[in-house]
């Protein structure tokens, strides 16, 4: 009975820390989310409204427009190339195998400014037809791909090969079995990397700054940085991040309703 | 295996090479060629200079390396201690509504940005936690100062160091613990004895990752940095050396630096964690 009891008081400490510390990690969307449907009247007093959504209509959607053109391109061919090639290092065993995983990596482990810097630098100097739309489409498909590669890389490996040895048993070709059972199977596990890339894609602003003055080509995320270093504390501004963040939870959330939390395990999530 | 079977995955593997060859690699040597250059004349008739690299490491930019590791030390620090009590509940008590915490680990995934802009808020006369900086015991010396952005980042790179410590918990054989309370030891000594030092690699990965991606921050030291870690700041340095400048051949050396240093605290801690990648 005791045991019991000293259990229970175990669990509700546990319970409120981990409540604590999601409010510590929602707090700055929270605060973003409630300043902006503030408004603070000539008299001081502030009240509850919308307005702030519906003034940032005209000039801050076509950006939103553009960081959505570009995250969906981005898991377009993040998809092609990163499939395949998950699939080709899960099933072959060639020699150097880990080294080339690791190189395909290295992306992942150079700070985002660098590498940004690293772009501009290679864009002005040898790929010049790049200094627009597709220099964003280069930058985010290089530098997420890995995302798409570790999660079909869980996928594929979840995925008993003996699935594809049977269809192929019973007379389906290379591509039918691939089509057919290959990647419905791993279907689930490929929506997870597609999530990352378009959370991370359409978030991303490092990049997007510095390719933002070559190009004239201006994000979402890029507006809401400039706006905010030019005057911060406008409800509109806060409107404007407060869109791109529900959009993004809009996205998350769809997708854990659907697929779960399954595959962003050991990727991303414990 | 004849000769069709060995270039088949080659094949598979072809697109993401190239792409990784043309749009990391190239860069990245350009940067590295760009940083022995002077000012911006890679771009026209290259001056090679190695007073870049002279001046990084000349006392002139020793505050600047003591800004960014402060800020980021203290950071991956704040996310230990927070986050492997939060790892250890998340894998041992945690039942119910587990997905539900899971799914809040993604938010601070979508960008310092907001993270920095929250925090402002956060912090400003009037904001939520506004009593840290307005009561007689003020813990902050001022509102845009270091342990702000400290706090900031430490959100922003929370999942990173939760996840590697998660990792090795999970790993953790379970019947181990069990034997050391069979053998005697109570709960508390299992802890420290058993489940401690059997996550260490994982707590050190954390820290590291913590460092890794602390160095790439942008936002949050601008935005919630105030003047000195604002215009100090390693990260930023890149950016307005490099636009506003136009000292191309500064800011790529301060780049590979930071490449080099971030590409090795990452290896450390994979070493360390054995394979929990991000």
């Amino acid at each position: 009975m005791k045991a019991a009891s000293f259990e229970r008081v175990k669990d509700a400490i546990s319970y409120t820390y981990v409540l604590l510390i999601s409010g510590l990690l929602l707090l700055p969307f929270m605060v973003i989310l409630m300043r902006s449907v503030t408004l603070t009247l000539p008299d001081g007093t502030t009240t509850f409204s919308i307005k702030p959504y519906f003034d940032i209509v005209q000039a801050f959607w076509p950006k939103v427009y553009l960081s959505l053109s570009i995250a969906i391109t981005t898991i377009l061919i993040d998809t092609a190339i990163g499939v395949p090639a998950a699939y080709a290092l899960v099933r072959y065993n060639f020699r150097g195998k880990r080294t080339l995983f690791t190189l395909l990596n290295g992306v992942w482990y150079v700070p985002g400014i660098c590498y940004a810097l690293s772009l501009i630098i290679t864009y002005y100097f040898l790929y010049k037809w790049f200094l627009g739309y597709w220099g964003f489409i280069g930058a985010y498909t290089c530098g997420f791909l890995l995302l798409m590669l570790m999660t079909c890389i869980v996928a594929f490996r979840y995925l008993d090969p003996c699935y594809e040895e049977s269809a192929s048993c019973l007379g389906a070709g290379r591509l039918t079995t691939f089509f057919r059972v290959t990647l419905p199977l791993v279907g689930p596990g490929v929506s997870a990397g597609i999530l990352l890339i378009f959370v991370l894609s359409f978030n991303e602003f490092i990049t997007a700054l510095l390719l933002n003055l070559a190009t004239k080509l201006q994000t979402a995320p890029v507006r809401v940085y400039a706006d905010v270093t030019r005057a911060r504390v406008l409800p509109s501004i806060s409107a404007e991040a407060a869109v791109l963040q529900l959009i993004s939870l809009a996205v998350v959330l769809i997708y854990l309703k659907l697929v779960g939390t399954k595959y962003l395990r050991g990727v991303i999530l414990i | 295996m004849t000769t069709y079977e060995r270039l088949k995955p080659l094949a598979l593997l072809a697109p993401a090479i190239a792409l990784e060859v043309g749009l990391f690699f190239v860069p990245l040597s350009l940067l590295a060629i760009a940083s022995v250059t002077s000012k911006d004349s890679f771009f026209f008739t290259p001056v090679w200079t190695l007073s870049n690299y002279a001046d990084i490491f000349s006392p002139a930019y020793t505050f600047d390396f003591e800004i960014t590791f402060g800020l980021i030390i203290a950071a991956a620090f704040l996310d230990l201690v927070l986050g492997f009590p939060f790892a250890y509940i998340m894998t041992r008590r945690i039942r119910k509504y587990q997905d539900v915490f899971r799914a809040i680990m993604l938010v601070p995934l979508f960008g310092e940005l907001y993270i920095a802009y929250g925090f402002y808020y956060v912090f400003l006369p009037g904001g939520p936690l506004s009593f840290l900086f307005s009561s007689s015991i003020s813990l902050f010396k001022a509102l845009y100062s270091m342990p702000a952005a400290v706090v900031a980042l430490a959100i922003y790179t929370f999942p990173f160091s939760v996840y590697n410590i998660g990792i090795s918990l999970q790993g953790i054989d379970r019947s181990i613990e069990e034997s050391a309370r069979c053998l005697g030891a109570g709960s508390m000594r299992t802890f420290v004895s058993v489940t401690l030092p059997m996550s260490l690699p994982g707590i050190i990965g954390a820290w590291l990752v913590s460092i890794g991606w602390g160095l790439g921050a942008f936002a949050i030291p601008t935005l919630m940095g105030g003047a000195v870690v604002a215009e100090r700041m390693l990260s930023v340095e890149i950016y307005s050396i490099a636009l506003l400048r136009m000292d191309f051949g500064m800011s790529s050396a301060i780049g590979v630096i930071l490449a080099i240093i971030a590409v090795v605290i990452f290896y450390i801690s994979l070493r360390a964690s054995r394979g929990a990648l991000i």
